[in-house]
């Protein structure tokens, strides 16, 4: 039995493999022969940054170039060696993810059939296996996302600052991730013999009860509440975390802004930070930008545009933080849906977390699984058939473009409300042995 | 002008707003008036008899698709390649809020659809209409005796509308100018030392009008938009608050 499912998983691995290099050299062919290509145009940016600094140049000589350096580093063999070097990095990149959701659900004790579910979510999702074959970048990020996940479980503390360091230089939106990292490696963090303990996965559908155990205490008030906590977090891990990952970052970019001065700095990371593009884009803010693109916005609008991600950020970081995959899934699903500008690309973000709850969903496919895929597919098509007619026929729809804009936000509210109340919320870390008996006991 | 130097446009263009200076015979132009003398002296080449430029396509993107015949151009056009290499080079001025995006011209060029190509002034791909500026296409095409035999050149220049500035009547009107035709042509085998180009204006008469209708913002939405906008992004953001905070 053992035997079949370990070869089951091979072949899995092996036939996303397979796909993903027909996908690349169809690519290839395709770019090759038909006026429509299928290579995305961001590889395309990467490839000449890449060849610009093949030639001893900036890779920000390359107009829309809005990345790190280090992904021109990455493709320097694009005009090395074979233009779809990049391409198979980033496949490779994407089987890697898979690999990783493997690791996190053994270590977690998620049978291995269970297992290979939900890493098929990931392998065989048509939007990721895309990304990757068409030369996006993001399944880099979703690896390393990951795999600061693994180090973490792992007690690998530096490890995991390291790569989180780099990856938040690489792309800033894991910037989201650094509260519950935190909060996890605070006082809890570590079991009696120094590792973290991990809370093992559990066939039964009742809610785990361990998510207040480590507050034996009744807190007098809601400043002793606030002083308890945040004196929690003051601790040798949560310090080290903070620093090293803090010193990643800004080496990276004082590197990079030594190498290439304000251009770095403009394109690679402010440019992120303020972006409000008027152009339409899935995001409920896009007509709005449009409106105002020639007066400016006041400071309140900016903020109240803020307002809203500032308040379901927190509200899910205080409640779900140490259950920590499933925070970050959520995190990563709002910070997207409430974002200024969202494009299909985003979606890999959360598609490489949602593998790491399905083991702890009471939502079976049918019904309701089923009823949240069809909601957030159709109400996407619906929009992408408003932005058609716009972008292709050239019929003003705006008004109804962003109506769509609007179900589309309402849907991914639905999804994450539905995926919060079927949640078996289970903290990632267990407190302590004494703690880790009474769930055995209650297992019994 | 000077074989070193590949473009026309950037020598005469001026900040993309003025007119492309009027291409006498290369004769007039200080820097290569020397070189030039003579050079196209009891020379036939070939003259234009018709052009036509027409804007295909809907939507945000479309194509000036430019119809060019010679006269007398079975004669005339290989006799004048039997000792001439040359070039049909268009140089479009873009109106304001109609870009061109080099690196998808620059495919073109590695497909050979087109010889050579260049675009002048602003050339982001992502700023609307009121917060950039023009721009100038500059294409060279092969003047081939296998396109010449049947004397009518077709180019296609693929286009994309920026986001036009807010307007009531939900559509902004781009009008497109007349572009100028060149025939750029030298004497084949020549020296590189001596390697220089002649630009001969084809004195086309005026194309018909190409007119892009695109589909632009109206202000007056300004108001309920960003309020429900707002009010959206607020009962969203509550909703998800309010599930986190009920489950037990």
């Amino acid at each position: 039995m053992a035997a079949t499912t370990t070869t089951l998983r091979w072949r899995v691995m092996a036939a996303s493999a397979a796909l993903r290099v027909a996908l690349v050299a169809y690519g290839e062919w395709q770019d090759a022969h038909l006026e429509v290509r299928y290579t995305d145009v961001d590889y395309l940016v990467f490839s000449d940054a890449a060849a610009s600094v093949a030639a001893g140049g900036s890779p920000f000589a390359r107009a829309t170039y809005r990345y790190s350096p280090l992904l021109a580093f990455l493709l320097l063999p694009n005009s090395l060696l074979h233009p779809a070097w990049g391409k198979l990095i980033f496949s490779a990149a994407d089987l890697l993810v898979g690999l990783f959701i493997d690791t996190i659900l053994r270590l977690r004790g998620v049978p291995e059939k269970t297992r290979i579910w939900s890493v098929v979510a990931w392998l065989f999702n048509p939007f990721t296996f895309t990304i990757g074959t068409r030369g996006n970048c993001e399944p880099i990020v979703c690896a390393a996302v990951l795999w600061v996940l693994i180090c973490l479980m792992k007690g690998q503390v530096l490890q995991a600052a390291f790569w989180y360091g780099l990856i938040v230089h690489f792309r800033i939106y894991p910037i989201i991730y650094a509260v519950p990292f935190v909060i996890v490696l605070g006082k809890n963090y570590a079991g009696p013999a120094g590792r973290p303990i991990l809370t093992q996965w559990s066939s039964k559908q009742q809610l785990q009860s361990d998510k207040t155990s480590e507050n034996v205490e009744e807190p007098t008030s809601l400043l002793a509440s606030l002083w308890i906590f945040l004196s929690s977090l003051i601790t040798r891990n949560t310090i080290l975390f903070g620093l090293f990952s803090g010193s990643m970052f800004f080496g990276w970019t004082g590197v990079f802004f030594y190498l290439y001065g304000w251009d770095f700095l403009n394109e690679a990371l402010l440019y992120h930070l303020t972006r409000t593009d008027p152009r339409h884009n899935f995001s409920i803010y896009f007509y709005h930008i449009y409106l105002h693109h020639q007066q400016g916005f006041s400071s309140i609008q900016k903020l109240a545009s803020f307002l809203p991600q500032l308040m379901v950020q927190l509200a899910l970081i205080l409640r779900f933080s140490r259950d920590l995959p499933f925070c970050l899934f959520l995190q990563t699903v709002a910070f997207v849906a409430f974002n200024k500008v969202m494009t299909a690309q985003y979606f890999v973000w959360f598609f490489c977390l949602l593998p790491l709850i399905l083991p702890w969903t009471r939502m079976k496919l049918r019904w309701k699984g089923l009823a949240c895929m069809l909601v957030w597919m159709g109400s996407q098509l619906h929009w992408l058939m408003w932005a058609y007619l716009l972008e292709f026929k050239g019929r003003n729809v705006f008004v109804q473009l962003w109506v769509a804009g609007l179900v589309f936000l309402a849907a991914n509210t639905f999804v994450m409300i539905m995926v919060i109340r079927h949640h078996k919320y289970t903290q990632l870390f267990s407190v302590s042995t004494k703690s880790r008996s009474k769930v055995a006991a209650k297992k019994e | 002008m000077p074989c070193s130097r590949t473009y026309v446009a950037d020598a005469y263009l001026d900040a993309l707003t003025g007119q492309l200076a009027q291409h006498r015979d290369l004769t007039e132009v200080p820097e290569t008036a020397d070189l030039c003398k003579g050079l196209d002296d009891d020379l036939d080449v070939p003259v234009l008899s018709e052009v036509h430029r027409q804007l295909v396509g809907e939507g945000s993107h479309r194509r000036l698709v430019y119809s060019v015949k010679f006269g007398n151009c079975e004669d005339d056009a290989v006799k004048f390649l039997d000792g001439y290499a040359a070039n049909l080079v268009i140089i479009e001025k873009l109106p304001s809020g109609v870009f061109a995006d080099p690196f998808e011209l620059q495919h073109f060029v590695e497909r050979k659809v087109f010889l050579d190509v260049a675009v002048f002034g602003d050339t982001n791909l992502e700023l609307p209409s009121a917060l950039s500026n023009r721009s100038a296409v500059e294409i060279h095409f092969d003047f081939k005796p296998s396109t010449t035999m049947d004397c009518n050149l077709v180019v296609e220049l693929p286009l994309h509308a920026r986001y036009p500035p807010l307007d009531s009547s939900g559509y902004a009107t781009v009008e497109f100018g007349s572009p100028d035709l060149l025939l750029h042509y030298r004497k084949k085998d020549t020296h590189p030392d001596s390697c220089i180009w002649v630009s001969k204006n084809l004195d086309a008469e005026p194309v018909d009008k190409a007119v892009w209708r695109v589909p632009c913002g109206n202000g007056a939405h300004a108001g309920f938009v960003s309020s429900l906008t707002f009010i959206s992004a607020l009962v969203c953001s509550m909703s998800v608050v309010l599930a986190a905070s009920l489950i037990s």
